[in-house]
C-alpha cells in the first residue's frame, strides 16, 4: 500500500506513541488532584505545553489544549464574536476549511456579519484583497496558513499587520502547515493559531490554540478550572504527550525532512511530465511541502481516486460525485478553476515516508489510469 | 420494459450495481460496460475489491447503486 494522502492524516509517530502509552497504563491520575499521584500527569503537562510553545515561539500559557482543528477553530470564531458583539464583523476567505467556514455560517444565522475573501486563480489572499474589505468595525480576520487543497502559503504576516492597522484580531488555521514548515508565531504576530496533532504525526483527537495573553476571547466550555478556565474538562495527558513528542521531533528534522520532501515533489512532477499526458498544478509557485494539486482537463477525479486505490495507492479529490452531478471542492470553485480541470482534479500529498519508488508508482498508475478506459 | 444492458465483452446481462460501478470508476458518460468479471480483467484487479467498492459506494448511499 502507498499511502500519499498525508494531508489527510499522518502515520503516528512511534516515539510519540512509547511516549503516551505509560499516561494510558499506569500514571493515569487526574492532574488537577492534590495528591501525590497526580504530580506526574501534571509535570507532563507543563512539559508538555513547554515544548510546544518552544517549537512555534510562544510562551507556555498562551498554549490550550483542544480536541483538534476544528473545535480549536469553532472556538476563535464563535467566541471571539460573542465577546465582541453583534456590530463587529469577522473576516474570513472563501476558501478556508469547513471548520472555519460552518463556524462562521452559524455566526451568521446569530446575526453576526462575516465577509469572505475571494483568492487569486493561484490561491492567495492578498493583503490588498483585505484592505478592500476591512474596516474599524471588523473584530477578527481569519485567513487559514496553508490551503488544504491546494497548498498555498498565504502571507500570513502581511495580513496580519493590515488586520491590526484596523484594530483587528487575527487568526490562522494552522492546522495543515504546523509541523511541516517553520513557524514563529512571536514573528508573525498573529493573536490565534489552530494546530491539530494528527497532521503532524500525532495522535487523532488533539490539538492545540495559541492564544496571545490579553486577547479577548470567551471559554470554549465552562466547568473545571483546567487551561485557565477557558477550555474545561479533564486534560487527555496521553495524547498531549503525544503530540508534544510528535511536534518536537518534526521540528527537530524540519529542513531535512522539508528537503527531502520537496526533492519527491520535483521527482512526481518531472515523471509525471515525462508521460506526456497534459496536467496543471494548483496553488502557484509557495506551496507547502510534498502537497501537489493537479488536474486533468476532462477527466473524472473521482474515478482516478478510486482507480489509484484499486491500485493500492491512497490519494485524495477535488470533486465528488453525488450520483446526479459532481461536486465541485468550494476551494477550486474560489480559485475560480475551469470546470473541466476543477472535475478532474486529484490531491496527492507526500509525506516523510513516502520513498522514490512511491512516486514512481504513482506516476505510473497515473498514466494507466489516464489513458486507459477501454 | 428498460433497455437490457449486456457486457461489452462477454455479452452477460447487466445488473445495476455493474453499470453503476463501470460509472465510477471509468466514466460516468459510458456507453460501453462490462460485467464485473470482464471489468476486473479489464483493470487487473480482483472481483473481491470490486465487490467491495460496490458496498462501499452503497454505504455512502450513492444513488447509482440503490
Amino acid at each position: 500500500m502507498i499511502y500519499a494522502d498525508n494531508a489527510a492524516t499522518t502515520q503516528l509517530n512511534k516515539a510519540a506513541f512509547e511516549a503516551m502509552t505509560p499516561w494510558l497504563l499506569n500514571e493515569y491520575g487526574n492532574a488537577s488532584q492534590p495528591y501525590a499521584f497526580a504530580r506526574k500527569p501534571k509535570k507532563a503537562l507543563a512539559e508538555a505545553r513547554a515544548t510546544i510553545a518552544k517549537c512555534i515561539n510562544v510562551q507556555p500559557d498562551e498554549i490550550f489544549f483542544t480536541s483538534g482543528g476544528t473545535e480549536s477553530d469553532n472556538w476563535v470564531i464563535k467566541s471571539s464574536a460573542f465577546a465582541a458583539g453583534e456590530n463587529r464583523s469577522t473576516i474570513t476567505s472563501a476558501f478556508e476549511h469547513h471548520a472555519v467556514l460552518h463556524s462562521c455560517e452559524a455566526i451568521e444565522h446569530l446575526g453576526y456579519p462575516v465577509g469572505y475573501l475571494m483568492p487569486t486563480t493561484e490561491g492567495l489572499i492578498t493583503a490588498q484583497t483585505l484592505n478592500g474589505i476591512i474596516s474599524n468595525t471588523t473584530h477578527l480576520v481569519s485567513v487559514m496558513y496553508a490551503n488544504n487543497e491546494i497548498g498555498t502559503i498565504q502571507p500570513i504576516k502581511e495580513l496580519c499587520n493590515v488586520a491590526h492597522l484596523h484594530g483587528s484580531l487575527f487568526h490562522t488555521d494552522a492546522v495543515q502547515a504546523v509541523g511541516h514548515v517553520e513557524i514563529d508565531v512571536s514573528d508573525l504576530g498573529v493573536d490565534m493559531l489552530s494546530a491539530s496533532a494528527h497532521k503532524f504525526n500525532g495522535p487523532k483527537g488533539i490539538g492545540f490554540l495559541y492564544i496571545r495573553k490579553g486577547t479577548k476571547i470567551l471559554p470554549y466550555a465552562d466547568g473545571g478550572a483546567q487551561e485557565s478556565r477557558r477550555r474545561a474538562g479533564t486534560e487527555n495527558i496521553a495524547s498531549i504527550v503525544g503530540m508534544a513528542t510528535a511536534l518536537k521531533e518534526n521540528f527537530t528534522g524540519l529542513k531535512s525532512n522539508v528537503a527531502y520532501i520537496k526533492s519527491l515533489e520535483v521527482r512526481l512532477l518531472e515523471k509525471l511530465s515525462e508521460t506526456n499526458i497534459p496536467f496543471v498544478r494548483n496553488g502557484g509557485d509557495n506551496t507547502l511541502p510534498g502537497l501537489i494539486s493537479l488536474s486533468f482537463s476532462g477527466a473524472d477525479g473521482e474515478a482516478i481516486l478510486h482507480r489509484m486505490d484499486l491500485m493500492g495507492i491512497s490519494i485524495s479529490t477535488g470533486s465528488a460525485c453525488n450520483s446526479v452531478n459532481t461536486e465541485i471542492s468550494h476551494v477550486l470553485k474560489a480559485i475560480q478553476l475551469e470546470e473541466t480541470l476543477a472535475k478532474g482534479t486529484i490531491r496527492i500529498s507526500l509525506g516523510r515516508n513516502n520513498t522514490e519508488e512511491d512516486v514512481d508508482f504513482i506516476v505510473a498508475a497515473l498514466a494507466k489510469v489516464l489513458t486507459k478506459i477501454f | 420494459m428498460g433497455k437490457i444492458t449486456k457486457c461489452c465483452v462477454c455479452e452477460s446481462k447487466l445488473d445495476k450495481d455493474a453499470v453503476g460501478l463501470n460509472k465510477k470508476l471509468l466514466d460516468k458518460n459510458l456507453t460501453r460496460f462490462f460485467c464485473i468479471d470482464c471489468l476486473a480483467d479489464h483493470l487487473d484487479v480482483s472481483v473481491e475489491d470490486l465487490y467491495a467498492k460496490i458496498s462501499e459506494f452503497k454505504d455512502q448511499g450513492c444513488t447509482l447503486f440503490l
